[in-house]
């Protein structure tokens, strides 16, 4: 899909989860991202809307916001595409302004600030079927009257519903050029806006616009000003005394912009909505009781328990499916190969082995994922920030930054760069900071393998979903004391109050559901086939390589009498053992001997550097090849659950004791090792600094918590 | 050398100049102020100037 080159722009402009993004994919025929949960959107993205006559224009969606007062890096955005800021941008012909058909006199604030910059508007009432629903009845025709001739036009952009109608109107808007009526400002306002402009535009030479004058006059924040280029010194004095006419009038100058908007969207809503017959939404009544104080935590820990639990459940046939697959691919290329046993061992041990160990939690991510996404569509998700909210804002960190930690549950980049929506820089660096804490998705089929190797045949189904919920929540539990001293004792970071405004409860979408399913199925699938194929290759190569005939001819010196099969098993040991992986991972082992991993889970960890899930894919190519490729279709699982110390101090006992196996989940809760987050958290915090720290940090933690671990539990048991 | 060795290597060699090549390409995508694909973030940003 092209964009119209030089054609018309037209931005999407409305107070967060309105439905922006879903009325944007319904106009282009895209496929944003939308979440039940504000803050979904933190990036300017464009599409091609056709008009409905053939006519086409590039439309732009954008974060959401409440005010054009912007704060956060992400509102940012939008002041920047409303007022073509950014470099090589233009400003929109036209503004679609989206709003909550439930609750226009909170939305239509945006709406009267946006009229200042004096662009054509349409304003489009979104979710007019909840609106339907609970009864409302709006007049948009008076409506429109009201404002001035704008278009106004209902649409429930979800059902696809009225989504002509807004074609319609934006070629309407486009042509006739309607503007949305303004406030009248108060005498002394009016004057005050009036010298502001007037200063700024001598002091700057630009010419400053009636919206920006009242940024300068009404906001605290800096932003507008410096981007004019108007110094402090020039400003300090005009703001004072323009400030002051406004106090003198009998506003507060802080207050004012708002109690004159709301005053004016009062009159014009008079009449415009009737309230009749309806179903009142039972949100208070669900959230009195899933919000509780004391209840709520309990409730949400064991929605939890019962979701993991439902997770390995649902997984368990499936993955033994595709095991089984597996497993008969592998018997059947492998003796294909008889006469190439370096190819026989690349391909079996290593592509078929490797890749094939990771492929099989495909399921347990699917239905992961469709649980989340349930869970987030239906507007729990946010009411589980809620709840951790109390904990959260002991530590210092805002409502804003629930929803990076919350996404960051699934992957660490993009709650990265979700923490754009919190205001003060530094609230968001100690957020950005603590988001990799977060056990994301890819730290999964470890956890998986190890419940299911291990926990679940020694314990039960029970303490799997317990074990699955306490590694979700370790990384939780160093996340908040060290957001604590980050915020009170590092950066000194100013309280915040909650902001998170609730979303509605709603029968979880399947459409939306199921899309991002699959679109987490897809992503998982094709890294199976780019990223880790390359790098099970890759640790392949290094496990089989050096191959000199001379350590086969020894073990067989050494071995006269034993069976053929033993041999070859202890030539296959032997080659593992001295390949450039085994003797790279000797040399390292040392440092990580204290938590109990062998050689093999040394490789695993250094190399799952690039990407946490390789981990699996790298014990399944040492622990096959190691194996030899012809004697067997073992499983993963079972050759963890035989493998023994050969040497040292601990020679003959098993590698995957309880400790080891509690040590190796909890180290890759907390360690910092995927590549794409440090590389984020940098270009995120503008500077390798935070994310050098971040990586010793977590990497320096996850050792000695491991360690104590592993110390602890194998003293015990 | 024989030509199970050439193949091999081969296989080998495009992976990793494969996998370089994506990370120097992830690397500059993120110095332009984008997201480097991974993780579902498919949202391209505009570089801000
Ligand atoms: N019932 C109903 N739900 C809708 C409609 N439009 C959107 N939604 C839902 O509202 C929620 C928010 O939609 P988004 O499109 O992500 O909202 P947004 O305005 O882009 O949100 P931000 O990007 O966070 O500002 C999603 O759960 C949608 O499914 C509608 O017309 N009717
Ligand atoms: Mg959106």
């Amino acid at each position: 899909m092209s964009t119209p080159e030089a054609g018309l722009l037209v931005a999407l402009v409305g107070n967060p989860n309105t439905g922006k993004s879903t009325l944007f994919n319904a106009l282009t025929g895209l496929r944003q991202r939308v979440g039940n949960y504000p803050g979904v959107t933190v990036a300017r993205k464009s599409g091609t809307c056709d008009l409905g006559d053939g006519q086409k224009v590039e439309l732009v969606d954008l974060p959401g916001l409440y005010s054009l007062a912007a704060a956060s890096p992400d509102e940012q955005v939008v002041i920047d595409a409303l007022s073509g800021n950014i470099a090589g941008d233009r400003r929109p012909d036209a503004v679609v302004l989206v709003v909550d058909a439930t609750n226009l006199l909170r939305n239509l604030f945006l709406a009267s600030q946006v009229a200042e910059l004096g662009r054509p508007v349409v304003i489009v009432l979104n979710q007019a079927d909840v609106a339907k629903e609970q009864g409302l009845r709006i007049d948009t025709e008076l409506l429109s009257r009201r404002l001035g001739g704008v278009p106004v036009v209902l649409s429930s952009a979800w059902k696809g519903e009225g989504i002509l109608d807004v074609r319609r109107a934006i070629a309407a808007a486009l042509d006739q050029k309607a503007v949305l009526k303004r406030v009248n400002w108060p005498a002394d306002i009016a004057g005050a806006l009036a010298a502001v402009g007037k200063a700024a535009t001598a002091d700057t030479g630009k010419q400053v616009s009636v919206a920006d004058a009242q940024r300068l006059l009404f906001d605290t924040n800096p932003s507008t000003a410096e981007r004019l280029g108007w110094t402090v010194a020039q400003r300090e004095s005009t703001l004072r005394s323009a400030r002051d006419r406004v106090r003198y009038s009998g506003y507060n100058p802080m207050a004012a912009e708002p109690l004159v908007h709301y005053a004016h969207l009062r009159v014009v809503l008079e009449g415009v909505v009737t309230e009749g017959l309806g179903k009142a939404g039972q949100t208070a009544a669900v959230d009195r009781l899933l919000l509780h104080r004391f209840l709520g935590p309990f409730l949400f820990l064991g929605i939890m328990l019962g979701f993991f639990a439902s997770v390995f459940w649902l997984a368990k046939f499936p993955m033994d499916w595709i095991q089984a697959g597996v497993d008969w691919t592998k018997a059947v290329v492998a003796p294909q190969l008889d006469a190439y046993p370096m190819l026989q061992s690349l391909l079996a041990d290593g592509i078929i082995g490797g890749v094939g160990a990771f492929l099989v939690f495909l399921p347990q991510i699917l239905i992961l994922f469709l649980f989340i996404g349930i869970l987030e569509d239906s507007g729990y998700m946010a009411r589980a920030a809620f709840i951790m909210d109390r904990l959260f804002s002991w530590c210092g960190l805002n409502g804003k930054s629930f929803v990076p930690m919350l996404s960051g549950f699934a992957c660490a980049i993009p709650s990265l760069l979700s923490t754009r929506t919190i205001e003060d820089p530094k609230a968001r660096l100690a957020t950005a900071f603590v988001v990799p804490f977060m056990s994301c998705s890819a730290r999964f089929p470890i956890y998986a393998l190890m419940c299911a190797a291990f926990i679940g045949p020694l314990y039960g189904p029970g303490w799997e979903s317990l074990v699955m919920v306490g590694m979700h929540c370790v990384g939780l539990l160093f996340a908040v004391p060290t957001a604590f001293v980050l915020t009170r004792l590092v950066l000194k970071v100013k309280p915040q109050p909650f902001v998170l405004e609730l979303p509605r409860y709603q029968m979880p979408k399947p459409r939306d559901v199921v899309w991002r399913m699959w679109q987490n199925a897809a992503e998982f699938v094709s890294k199976a086939g780019t990223v880790i194929f390359a790098i099970t290759i890759i640790v392949w190569a290094l496990s089989y390589f050096p191959r000199d005939a001379s350590v086969a001819e020894r073990i067989k010196a050494a071995n006269p009498t034993a069976a053929e099969e033993v041999v070859k098993a202890k030539v296959q040991a032997a080659y593992v053992e001295q390949s450039y992986m085994g003797r790279f991972g000797k040399a390292v082992q040392p440092v990580f001997d204290p938590l109990g991993f062998d050689w093999k889970i040394t490789v695993g960890v250094l190399a799952s550097f690039p990407a946490r899930e390789v981990i699996v894919s790298t014990l399944g190519v040492t622990y096959s090849v190691g194996e030899g490729a012809e004697a067997d279709s073992q499983q993963l699982r079972k050759a963890m659950q035989d493998a023994k110390w050969s040497e040292g101090p601990r020679a003959g006992s098993p590698i995957f004791s309880l400790a080891a196996v509690l040590a190796l989940m909890v180290f890759f809760a907390l360690c910092s090792q995927c590549g794409p987050t440090i590389a984020t958290l940098a270009q995120e915090t503008g500077g390798w600094k935070w994310a050098a720290g971040s990586f010793l940090y977590m990497t320096t933690l996850a050792w000695i918590v491991a360690m104590l671990v592993y110390q602890g539990v194998s003293r015990l048991t | 050398m024989n030509l199970e060795a050439v193949i091999v290597g081969a296989i080998v060699g495009v992976a990793a100049g494969w996998l370089i090549r994506r990370w120097l390409a992830a690397a500059r995508r993120r110095k332009e102020g984008g997201c480097a694909g991974d993780c579902g973030c498919a949202t391209k940003l505009k570089p801000k100037k």
